[in-house]
């Protein structure tokens, strides 16, 4: 009733159809009649499944408010008037009525039979219910935003295992977009058709898939546009326009399903946790060959305070992020990059205030010293001979002075 | 008789002080300090080790090893600041100080000692090989061990080395302290030369108390199981006549003296307490 209007529209041809069978014209036995026997809780088919239907609930469906008669959908019995019917009746066929979200499924992931050893067609009834269906925008509706995670999981949890083995789906559960929907009560949070779509959901390695490679950066930036744009103008942004299939996209950095805020411990883009991230790239020799990268990147900042503090869990030292920004990370000969020269001091100025330009005379990922910062390794040098040298000195004054003293007992 | 040749004038079991208390103090807060910069510093070298790891990324380990390790800092300063003051005004400050200036003998102390412990010149001479050349240098053959004065070449490296290692450490830690100071001041390609220089300057100065301090005071067959000059301050006539056997006649040539005098003068008792 509330929403009768958007309703009228949506089932108009069901609607029509009802008013065209209608009992009065064609003889077809009432909603009624069904309901003498199908309104017994008890009632059991042969095979001892319920056959019960609740009337009322029907009634408030979305179906049942725009005057659909049982027939309407259980097709056979029009026109049946010799009571009890068969036992087995053809599947009801929401496409008659619904065809271009049949169109859709047809196409989906859940429109043919899935592989493996147990093949599993999944029918309109296993997501939207059967006679109390009611609109995706009723909070009782298991299409309804805060329940779709519920609707999915009850396959999808353990039931149904994706190519990316067990838990996958579940991991869903522990992200950030879980938890504003079921926590803060989000209705616009993000649930798996945000990214899946609905009738439409495809797997990952279809193309046509809105959470395929060449979809993933609209599929996100859907709600996170501004996001979106940033990461567009970013170098990795430019790449992935052009068509480099291994530059990141969002859920190479955020992972697919667990994506958790950065202060979340858990979350892989966590302040201690991002330079692995960065280094699964940016210390691969095979793509910074591909790509003109510069390598040892992980190394470099481990090896640094930074990167030695941040191992220890310190979150307050610069990570890879701290310094080259996130979504819009520019090379440093962008004048807008944050770590082009002139915007050094900027940057670093951040948790170094008043240092200033000095930061820009010398090089931050030091990988070879001999070329890229001669007076520390001549220092080094020097310094491993004169170690080297002193100890050995040490070691020999010692060595003689037990020699002696093993010589003098020996004698004795 | 006595008097005259010296014999006697120094007994064996004579106590006499080689680090006052001051000394003392001086030197344990040199070692709590050193040992705290050594424990909350020295990691950071190996931060590849899984053992640092897992301890560091214990609650705020890290934060605090920090914190421990600039508190280290100051008491160092602090040390050496009060060393300076009782070096410099002081009249046994500045005598302890005019006898740790490393002199010429002191090279040769150090070969001396060498060649005299492993003896392979006594034993070429014992063999005839080059006897001529040991006759005319009979430095060369090391016959007996170099005698030392109050500081020996050993006691006077590990004296510099602490003190040139505290300057390299101190100059170079203060700047890492105070990042934005040095990059105000100073390129960024410098500031990670101080970095650097801290850490092997570290490694140097661990290295040399571990194995050559360690070895001269601790392990020494002679000092074993350790010297006790750190905790008492005192030292024998008889150590000092082995170890530091200039000091020794000094002292007794001093005392032959000033009996000398007193038998002139037919003064007083001269054999008032000395202190070195």
């Amino acid at each position: 009733m509330r929403r009768a209007g958007v309703w009228a529209v949506l089932a108009l041809p069901a609607v029509l159809i009802g008013l065209g069978n209608a009992p009065s014209l064609a003889g077809q036995p009432p909603d009624d009649d069904c309901l003498v026997c199908h309104s017994d809780p008890d009632l059991k088919s042969g095979q001892g499944l319920p056959r019960y239907v609740d009337g009322a609930g029907f009634s408030a469906s979305v179906h049942g408010a725009a005057g659909i008669s049982c027939v309407d959908c259980h097709a056979d019995l029009a026109g049946f008037s010799d009571f009890p019917h068969a036992e087995t009746l053809r599947p009801v066929a929401c496409a008659s009525c619904h065809d271009a979200a049949a169109v859709a499924i047809g196409a989906s992931a859940h429109g043919r039979p899935h592989d493996g050893p147990m093949p599993f067609a999944v029918h309109c009834k296993d997501c939207h219910g059967t006679h109390e269906i009611l609109s995706h925008e009723d909070g009782a509706s298991r299409t309804f935003a805060l329940n779709i995670p519920d609707t999915c999981t009850s396959c999808h949890l353990d039931r149904v295992r994706t190519t990316r083995g067990p838990g996958f789906v579940g991991l869903y559960l522990e992200s950030v977009h879980f938890r504003a929907l079921s926590k803060a009560g989000l209705s616009l949070a993000a649930t798996c058709v945000s990214c899946h779509g609905g009738h439409d959901v495809r797997p990952v390695d279809d193309p046509g898939s809105r959470v395929a490679r060449p979809a993933i950066i609209a599929t996100c930036g859907g709600c996170h546009a501004g996001i979106e744009r940033d990461y567009l103008e970013g170098v990795h942004g430019k790449a992935y326009v052009k068509g480099a299939m291994e530059v990141p996209v969002c859920t190479d950095c955020h992972t697919e399903h667990d994506i958790r805020s950065p202060s979340d411990l858990g979350s892989v883009v966590y302040a201690t946790k991002v330079a692995a991230v960065c280094a699964r790239c940016h210390d691969d020799e095979g793509l910074a060959r591909q790509y003109g990268l510069l390598t040892s990147r992980l190394k470099t900042y481990a090896s640094s305070f930074h990167g030695m503090a941040s191992k220890s869990g310190e979150t307050r030292v610069a990570n890879c992020s701290s310094c080259h920004g996130h979504h819009d990370i520019r090379p440093s000969t962008d004048p807008r990059s944050s770590i082009n020269a002139a915007n050094m001091a900027a940057t670093c100025g951040v948790c170094h205030p008043g240092a200033g330009a000095n930061f820009s005379k010398g090089r931050i990922h030091v990988v070879s010293e001999r070329t890229e910062n001669r007076w520390a390794y001549t220092v080094k040098l020097v310094y491993l001979v004169v170690i080297g040298g002193l100890i050995s000195v040490f070691l020999a004054f010692i060595a003689a002075d037990l020699y002696r003293r093993l010589r003098a007992r020996w004698t004795r | 008789m006595d008097a005259l040749t010296g014999r006697g004038l120094i007994r064996d079991d004579e106590v006499f002080l080689r680090m006052n208390r001051v000394e003392r103090i001086q030197h344990i807060l040199l070692i709590v300090s050193f040992t705290l910069l050594v424990v909350t510093g020295l990691p950071l070298l190996f931060y590849e080790l899984r053992l640092f790891n897992a301890v560091f990324s214990y609650g705020r380990v890290f934060y605090i090893r920090g914190v421990v390790h600039r508190a280290a800092a100051v008491l160092l300063i602090v040390d050496i600041f009060w060393h300076f003051g009782t070096t410099i005004l002081t009249a046994r400050g500045r005598e302890n100080f005019r006898e740790l200036i490393p002199r010429p003998k002191d090279a040769l102390d150090a070969i001396a000692l060498f060649g005299y412990n492993v003896g392979i010149s006594g034993w070429l001479y014992r063999k005839g090989v080059l006897r001529r050349f040991f006759d005319r240098h009979p430095f060369w053959k090391f016959e007996h061990p170099p005698e030392y004065g109050r500081y020996n070449f050993i006691e006077k490296l590990e004296y510099l080395a602490v003190a040139w290692g505290s300057l390299v450490m101190i100059a170079s830690g203060f700047f890492m302290w105070k990042v934005e100071l040095s990059l105000r001041l100073f390129p960024l390609w410098l500031h990670d030369i101080f970095v650097i220089v801290h850490g092997y300057e570290a490694m140097l100065a661990f290295l040399a108390i571990i194995i050559w301090h360690m070895y001269n005071v601790h392990l020494n067959p002679e000092v074993f199981p350790m010297s006790r000059i750190w905790l008492d301050g005192k030292i024998t006539g008889h150590q000092l006549k082995t170890l530091h056997a200039l000091e020794y006649r000094k002292i007794e040539d001093e005392r032959r003296r000033a009996l000398e005098a007193s038998a002139a003068a037919a003064g007083p008792d001269p054999a008032a307490p000395y202190q070195l």
